[in-house]
């Protein structure tokens, strides 16, 4: 594990990544006591703010001021689709592994039903199943999980399949031992890593399309202060207040970078035959 | 005579982030019209950065610090990338080692040869392929015209190489390098393209610089034959008086390495007991497409035995089998027929035939598992099979590996150092039987040396009876009694060692052994 | 490619619109919608409601339902919107045309960059260029579409006025204002597109470059267009084709959101107002559609990369 993260800070991209996720997640957890105002409190005087000393991101429509907004609206946004990204990981991973397994025709049904859902866009899907929850954080998160978990079926099956051909797994066989060792000991480790990077640069998909969820008006509801949301309320005043839409818009973006960024060194310090 | 290639003083290197390395040092060689001259070397000698030197073609951390290359009177190293372009494919061919990566999977056989008559010698596109066609029967490939259409997947190994060689020659170059390109090939499909070098190099008189790892190869396709070893030039001889007296010590133990029937490495005689029995063994691999099995083919009605102590060595070309029978016995597939170990028969794969029977496999980059330390992948047949984790030091100095070595993860090993972990990892079980499926494939010679040298001793010690499969006829003739030669699955021949050329080995036997030739100026002892 | 092969991919595709339409019928099922109270209103009568419910088929078994649902659809009869009382298909359809200009644009535009950026990236693998292309693409697949769509009007509509803002007109009514319409949308739509799609050309061309062909084209002297033209590109693309094809299925997504904010009359759009008006028999037809649009751009890639894939061809 410290190994891992000491060669994750050494690829210029993990280490980008890491600092950028750092930052992100001091905002989780310590926005609220940082952010200057209450960021649901409005002020009819100070409506449409320029960026500047009183506030340093300027207002809302509202008077809000956007840095609290912001500060605030990171938790609406990071943790559940950390937790949707996780679910929907866990959810694919036990598929495509039964289905790795189960091999034959159990194999090619599971997969080809995959893919067929797989042939519905993900924003439909998450579209879908969130209305039918209701609109809500928590309805969005399952909906994103659930729009997930095709795809890391198919990536865990792929990664299962590779896994099982190499020869160190044959010779756990051929020394005769337990299924459940071969599985949790020998292959398990291998099997990980690609799935590991697969789900970080996830989140930030997930991320994105949690934003897309509240913009589009069936995640967070009004007055939270979530990113995706704010963009949307911004939208009616692009011409005089344009700050409105590119803050929480970067924010996402940065986010999103993040992750990405953290998915691709992780990818390369996660290579076990890789240099050192 | 003046030389066509003149190499003199060529210093190459390389920058990489841990400081520069030298890979050519003070090079210098010459090859004269029509000669062919035949460097070996070991991996990680220089060998295939002189070829690239040659061609111009370096790559972008490497750096010529000194030395020339000429060819005729021009200095390849001064020319423009223009210019070099105009020699390469025209002035020299190159034929590489593995036709089944070296030529374009998207276009076909036909204009692969084509494009090249058509850059350097300005043919019409029509005038082109009838010359490629013809090409094609210069090299001894029947119904050219419909090669011509053919996808590189849709030829054999054989025939690949053929049109490589054809596409080299077709420019008519003054000089065509050859980098390994028997290696990938099976042994009398090579021993074959081998021929079909000198017949052209009889008819075009074209110089050669004959790359190869392989000692006893290049001494017989070569007019002089230079030793290569990290980056220098230490020896340069005619092929006879390289085996009959080399002047220096790497030379020596080249030219012991090179497997020689003749020289018995095992005199014993095993116990008459028999260990294991196998009677029709078969295998088959049905329609599994999700799990591709790899390119293993099926065998059937497999019958031999194994005594106790004894070497038994299986023989045969790729796809004959060879890599099945191994898994068949491990327990990897599914297979009809019946195993008895000491007269026992064997319903499932206990733990008693597992202990008995281990395997060792070709790749050990494969069979070592690249998230386990030295130590745990030691620890686990300790474990299973009643020894402790005190045992690893004993295990590793067993396999010549110093006991700290535990500590290591397989990346840090050397590629003979791997097999030799997954030699002591077969061991720490105390098995009667080791199945040992091409493992020296990947080693250069000298460490194939070293490594049959251990297996050798370990058996004197335990004596353990060896299943030696392998592809190289000259090395199993060493150490094995008995020898199993399969061909498509089946097994053709079943002949003690002493008896191989009486006259009572199968006709494919025959074929094999005239495919696997000994020493040059060593023959007449055969 | 074999009839065999074509048939199983045909199967197959059969097989996909099936499990969608009785996915998408069984999420219709779960939305908390009343269709009888959607198309007469909150204030109807409980008699007017309990006759129009019978009517719909509503009390009947859920099977029996998706069997009459599915039936009809199979016959091109996607039903009535409840919203608008017009049948959803044509509707649909009509829509889906503009989605498809829409989407087409986007695409071919993605290729034109991507590719040649892809190849360059990796020609120059390490230098500035090489760097340039990596930032791009990594902001193109970290901005949502409605961040991009917001940002593009911001810069190009408010700030700089050299575009309209939003709207649809048609092309074939009025050409030149049509484009002019269609530039915002289709650069928002191709931006994450290029940056996938460029990523995925260059790391495939690293990998073609450093293959032992690639060598020997270029030792046997081939001039450098020849080389990766004829050598390289033809290799790299293959892969990117199916890549291409999946990313269809993101772009559909994505264009649920341009539209919404472009305010262009497509599929997308009806979707989402069909989504927030529970207008079920729209939603159906809309996700079905798309999942068959979906469908058939992967079928296509599949026969493009079987003809162009000798070594698929007998697959």
């Amino acid at each position: 594990m410290v190994e891992v993260t000491r060669r994750l800070l050494r690829t210029p991209q993990g280490a980008l990544g890491a600092a950028v996720l750092a930052v992100v997640a001091l905002v989780c957890l310590f926005g609220p006591l940082i952010a200057p105002y209450d960021p649901e409190q409005m002020d009819f005087l100070g409506r449409f703010a320029v960026p500047g000393a009183h506030h340093w991101l300027g207002a809302d429509q509202l008077g809000r001021d956007e840095m609290s907004r912001l500060l605030y609206g990171a938790r609406a946004t990071v943790p559940p689709a950390l937790l949707a990204t996780l679910a929907g990981t866990l959810a694919g991973a036990i598929v495509g592994t039964l289905a790795a397994f189960a091999g034959g025709r159990w194999d090619e049904a599971i997969m080809r039903t995959i893919d067929a859902v797989m042939a519905i866009p993900g924003l439909l899907i998450a579209l879908l199943v969130a209305s039918t929850l209701g609109a809500g954080e928590g309805g969005a998160l399952l909906a994103i999980a659930i729009a997930f978990a095709p795809g890391m079926a198919r990536i865990t099956r792929s990664v299962a399949l590779a896994v099982r051909q190499e020869d160190y797994v044959a010779a756990a066989i051929a020394r005769g031992e337990t299924g459940l060792r071969i599985v949790f000991a020998e292959m398990l480790p291998n099997a990980l890593a690609p799935v590991v990077v697969e789900s970080t640069i996830r989140v930030a998909f997930a991320v994105m399309l949690m934003a897309t969820l509240s913009f589009l008006g069936v995640g967070a509801q009004p007055p939270a202060s979530e990113w995706g949301l704010m963009v949307s309320d911004g939208r009616g005043y692009l011409h005089d207040a344009p700050w409105l839409v590119i803050v929480p818009g970067l924010a996402i973006g940065i986010t999103a970078i993040g992750f990405n960024l953290l998915g691709d060194g992780l990818r390369d310090a996660l290579n076990p035959r890789g240099e050192r | 005579m003046t030389p066509l290639l003149d190499i003199a003083g060529l210093t190459l290197d390389y920058r990489t982030r841990s400081g520069t390395v030298r890979v050519l040092d003070n090079v210098s060689l010459s090859v004269a019209p029509g000669e062919v001259l035949g460097i070996v070397g070991e991996s990680g000698a220089g060998k295939s950065s002189l070829a690239m030197a040659i061609m111009g073609r370096l790559a972008g951390n490497a750096r010529l610090t000194g030395g020339t290359i000429r060819l005729g009177t021009d200095d390849l190293a001064a020319q423009t990338a223009r210019a070099m372009r105009r020699i390469r494919g025209r002035r020299i061919g190159m034929v590489f080692q593995n036709p089944a990566t070296s030529l374009n999977p998207t276009l076909t056989l036909g204009r692969q040869i084509v494009e090249v008559l058509v850059r350097h010698r300005g043919l019409t596109a029509g005038a082109a392929w009838r010359e490629a066609a013809s090409w094609l029967e210069r090299v001894e490939l029947r119904h050219a015209a419909e090669l011509m259409r053919r996808y590189p997947h849709e030829a054999s190994g054989g025939e690949k190489q053929r049109v490589a060689i054809a596409s080299a020659f077709a420019p008519q170059p003054e000089l065509v390098l050859f980098d390994e390109p028997t290696t990938a090939l099976d042994v009398i499909t090579g021993a074959r393209v081998l021929d079909l070098f000198r017949r052209l190099r009889a008819e075009t008189g074209v110089a050669g610089l004959y790359i190869s790892h392989d000692l006893g190869l290049v001494a017989r396709v070569a007019d002089r034959v230079a030793v290569m070893q990290r980056g220098r030039i230490i020896e340069s001889e005619l092929p006879r008086r390289i085996f009959a007296m080399p002047a220096q010590d790497y030379t020596r133990r080249l030219v012991d390495a090179v497997p020689r029937p003749q020289n018995r490495l095992v005199q014993d005689e095993p116990a008459s007991a028999e260990l294991l029995c196998a009677e029709a063994i078969s295998v088959s691999y049905g329609r599994r497409r999700l799990f591709r099995s790899r390119s293993a083919k099926g065998i059937s009605g497999l019958g031999f035995s194994i005594r106790e102590g004894e070497i038994l060595g299986v023989v045969g070309e790729s796809g004959s089998g060879k890599s099945t029978l191994a898994r068949a016995l491990a327990g990897l597939v599914a297979r009809s027929g019946e195993i008895r170990l000491e007269g026992v028969p064997v319903t499932r794969m206990g733990r008693d035939y597992r202990r008995a029977v281990q395997i060792v496999f070709q790749h050990p980059d494969s069979s070592l598992n690249p998230r386990q330390r030295v130590c745990d992948l030691l620890a686990r047949p300790l474990c299973l099979y009643g020894g402790s984790t005190g045992d690893i030091p004993d295990l590793l100095r067993q396999v010549n590996l110093p006991p700290e070595y535990a500590s290591r993860w397989p990346h840090q090993l050397s590629g003979g150092e791997k097999q030799r972990v997954a030699i002591a990892r077969a061991f720490a079980a105390r098995p009667r039987l080791v199945i040992c499926d091409e493992i020296t494939a990947s080693l250069d010679a000298s460490v194939q040396a070293v490594t049959i040298a251990l297996l050798l001793e370990l058996r004197r010690r335990y004596g353990t009876a060896y299943l030696f499969i392998t592809h190289d006829l000259n090395l199993v003739r060493q150490i094995a009694h008995r020898l199993l030669v399969m061909r498509h699955g089946t097994l053709v021949d079943q002949i003690a060692i002493g008896t191989l050329g009486t006259g009572r080995e199968h006709e494919y036997t025959r074929q094999l052994m005239a495919a696997s030739p000994t020493p040059v100026g060593e023959e007449t002892r055969t | 490619m074999s009839p065999a092969w074509l048939l199983r991919r045909l199967l197959l595709m059969a097989y996909t619109l099936l499990v969608v339409s009785i996915l998408v019928f069984a999420i219709t099922q779960i939305l908390p919608a009343d269709a009888a109270v959607t198309m007469l209103g909150q204030d109807a009568t409980p008699a007017a409601l309990a006759a129009l419910r019978a009517k719909l088929g509503l009390a009947d078994p859920v099977w029996l339902q998706f069997w009459h649902w599915f039936s009809a659809v199979l016959r091109g009869d996607f039903g009535i919107s409840m919203r608008t009382g017009l049948p959803v298909g044509p509707t649909m359809l009509t829509a889906l045309s503009r989605s498809l200009l829409l989407a087409v644009c986007s695409l071919s535009l993605m290729l034109v960059i991507a590719i040649p950026l892809g190849v360059l990236a990796a020609l120059r693998q390490g230098r500035a260029l090489d760097l340039a292309v990596g930032l791009i693409s990594y902001l193109g697949i970290s901005l949502p579409e409605f961040v991009t769509a917001t940002l593009v009007l911001v810069v190009l509509a408010d700030r700089l006025q050299w575009l309209p803002a939003t709207g649809y007109v048609p092309p074939s009514e009025h050409l030149l204002d049509g484009i002019r319409h269609l530039v915002a949308p289709v650069l928002t739509v191709s931006l994450v597109l290029i940056a996938h799609v460029s990523r995925m050309m260059r790391s495939e061309t690293i990998d073609v470059l450093a293959s032992d062909y690639v060598l020997a084209a270029d030792l046997k002297g081939l001039a450098p267009p020849t080389v990766l033209l004829r050598h390289v590109m033809r290799n790299a693309l293959l892969p990117v084709i199916s890549v291409v094809a999946l990313d269809v299925g993101y772009l559909l997504g994505g264009i649920i959101v341009v539209e919404e904010i472009f305010a262009i009359p497509g599929i997308g759009r009806a979707l989402l107002v069909a989504i927030q008006n529970r207008d079920l028999p729209a939603i159906q037809a809309g996700a079905l559609i798309m999942a068959a649009t979906y469908a058939v751009v992967n079928l296509l890639a599949d026969i493009a990369y079987a003809v162009l894939d000798p070594r698929l061809r007998y697959g």
